[in-house]
């Protein structure tokens, strides 16, 4: 018993030690904490683990963020189909999570600028007579009735929703999910961005699979965003500012484009219009 | 609350109201079976037939249903000998077949113990009057233990009923778009989460309102020869 009180006093002090060098180092000491919701369960973009550390693009996002804004982070790990719901809540602050700004989404939270943008891609098996399209059109035609998986709560299951109703949608709640009934033959495409399908590919379950070679962009179909962008409570626009200023400037210094190379091997970075 | 968007999910989670009774009806239809054998067995003085009973019951309902649906959908769904098997897969690689098969394996422990309350709830007396008259096992069990058993065990079995309309909505889990299923899909279209799942809950307990109507009328009709 004694020895525990002794710990207790000493993280007590600990923490106070921190809070006080946090305090004299943050040039807003009032407002010097973010919280940041994100998935944790998308590599690379966000992969938690068991202590609740977060590492992938978005984590080096955040960070990234929070070193210009001279505050102090600390990560959320929430459902993707959750994190709206929850920043509404005020769980969190902001989200940074891979997420896509679309119209509807908007009409919840707002989103800084866009810093980056992915093709959209599916995956089917190499034996597949969907492997072969070369065309969008073609490919959202030959989908009739074939089961596709998406993501719950993405943009890839309103796209398909929106541009290939007459295929038959499931839908995961975790990414993890729709890749092992895609290994397991349970569905015959998948669609997700194609960093998430790239690392699928890469792993042994993933070998008798390809993707099919039609980038689908934004351009293409707004269902499918303006780019990923920092969600941010509505009432919060002082903080947008904020936001919007440091990720153009960290765009515009290649930071978030050396980030990107890190994990994706390609520069994903959106320049600030 | 938005009326607009009342008008919308109303339909689209009436879609998933069929789904969420057919898994109810199949996996009750299975469940009751193999749980009113597990009740036999429970009771037979064979202590392997029994321990079976026992083990099989503790199994199934020590374990979370999320946690069963899991193994089985996800779990065996990895095993290639399960893949390359027509029969296996026909149960496991559906959904909706995996969702009824881990219902009906969890229905069938909570009914095994509640059927066996009722079967050992029945007095000596009449079992002793019916081998007196020179009834079968079989005659004796149709028309003497099984009826009284059911008297007794119906409130209780009720709330099973109950439960199993309740536990489908874990089937949205593994892709099945019941009631759950459908609210999900709608909660990420529109951020209604209000208005859907106050429109899923109240479906559900239309569902259950009906369910426990039925079974106090035929519990009334059971005991009609009790004075009220």
């Amino acid at each position: 018993m004694l020895s525990k009180g002794n710990q207790n006093m000493k993280l007590k002090s600990l923490l106070l030690a921190t809070f006080f060098a946090t305090g004299l180092n943050t040039a807003h000491a009032a407002e010097g904490e973010l919280s940041i919701g994100t998935e944790g369960e998308y590599p690379p973009w966000s992969m938690a683990d068991a202590a609740g550390n977060v590492t992938g693009f978005d984590a080096d996002v955040g960070n990234l963020l929070c070193a210009k804004l001279e505050m102090k982070c600390h990560f959320v790990v929430q459902a993707f189909d959750g994190l709206i719901p929850a920043l509404k809540a005020k769980r969190f602050d902001i989200i940074i999570s891979g997420m896509s700004i679309t119209a509807e989404r908007k009409k919840q939270i707002n989103f800084s600028v866009g810093y980056a943008e992915l093709a959209n891609m599916f995956v089917v098996k190499k034996d597949s007579n969907l492997a072969g399209v070369k065309d969008i059109e073609t490919l959202l035609t030959s989908l009739d009735g074939r089961t596709v998986g998406v993501q719950a709560g993405t943009t890839h299951a309103h796209f398909m929703e929106k541009r290939a109703s007459s295929a038959v949608l499931k839908t995961y709640d975790t990414l993890d999910q729709m890749q092992i009934d895609l290994a397991s033959g349970r569905v015959e495409a998948a669609f997700a961005d194609s960093s998430a399908l790239q690392d699928f590919l890469g792993r042994p379950d993933g070998k008798d699979f390809q993707f099919v070679d039609v980038k689908v962009l934004s351009t293409f179909d707004p269902t499918l965003g303006e780019g990923i962008g920092v969600g941010i409570a509505q009432e919060n626009t002082e903080l947008k500012a904020r936001i919007d200023k440091a990720l153009c400037e960290l765009v515009a210094d290649g930071s978030i484009g050396k980030a990107s190379q890190t994990w994706f091997k390609t520069d994903i970075s959106r320049p600030c219009q | 609350m938005d009326l607009e968007l009342v008008f919308l999910a109303v339909p689209t989670l009436a879609k998933g109201l069929w789904l969420t009774a057919i898994l109810t009806i199949a996996s009750v239809a299975i469940g009751f079976n193999l749980g009113l054998a597990l009740a036999v067995m429970r009771l037979s003085k064979n202590s392997a037939v029994s321990g079976f009973a026992k083990g099989y019951s503790t199994v199934f309902r020590g374990t979370p249903l999320l946690v069963q649906l899991f193994l089985f959908y996800y779990g065996l769904g990895q095993l290639s000998f399960v893949r390359d098997n027509a029969v296996l897969w026909w149960i496991i690689g559906d959904g909706v077949h995996c969702a009824v098969m881990a219902l009906a394996l969890n229905t069938a422990a909570y009914t095994s113990e509640i059927l066996r309350g009722g079967l050992i709830s029945i007095p000596g007396g009449l079992v002793e009057a019916a081998q007196a008259c020179g009834m079968s096992r079989l005659l004796r069990f149709r028309r003497i233990t099984f009826p009284l058993a059911i008297r007794q065990a119906l409130p209780a079995y009720g709330n099973e009923l109950v439960l199993v309309v309740k536990g489908t909505s874990l089937a949205s889990t593994i892709t099945v778009l019941e009631i759950t299923g459908h609210a999900k899909r709608l909660m990420s279209q529109t951020y209604a989460i209000l208005e859907v799942f106050a429109i899923a809950g109240l479906l559900y307990l239309l569902i259950n309102l009906v369910l426990i109507t039925l079974i106090r009328l035929l519990e009334a009709r059971l005991t009609r020869h009790l004075p009220r």
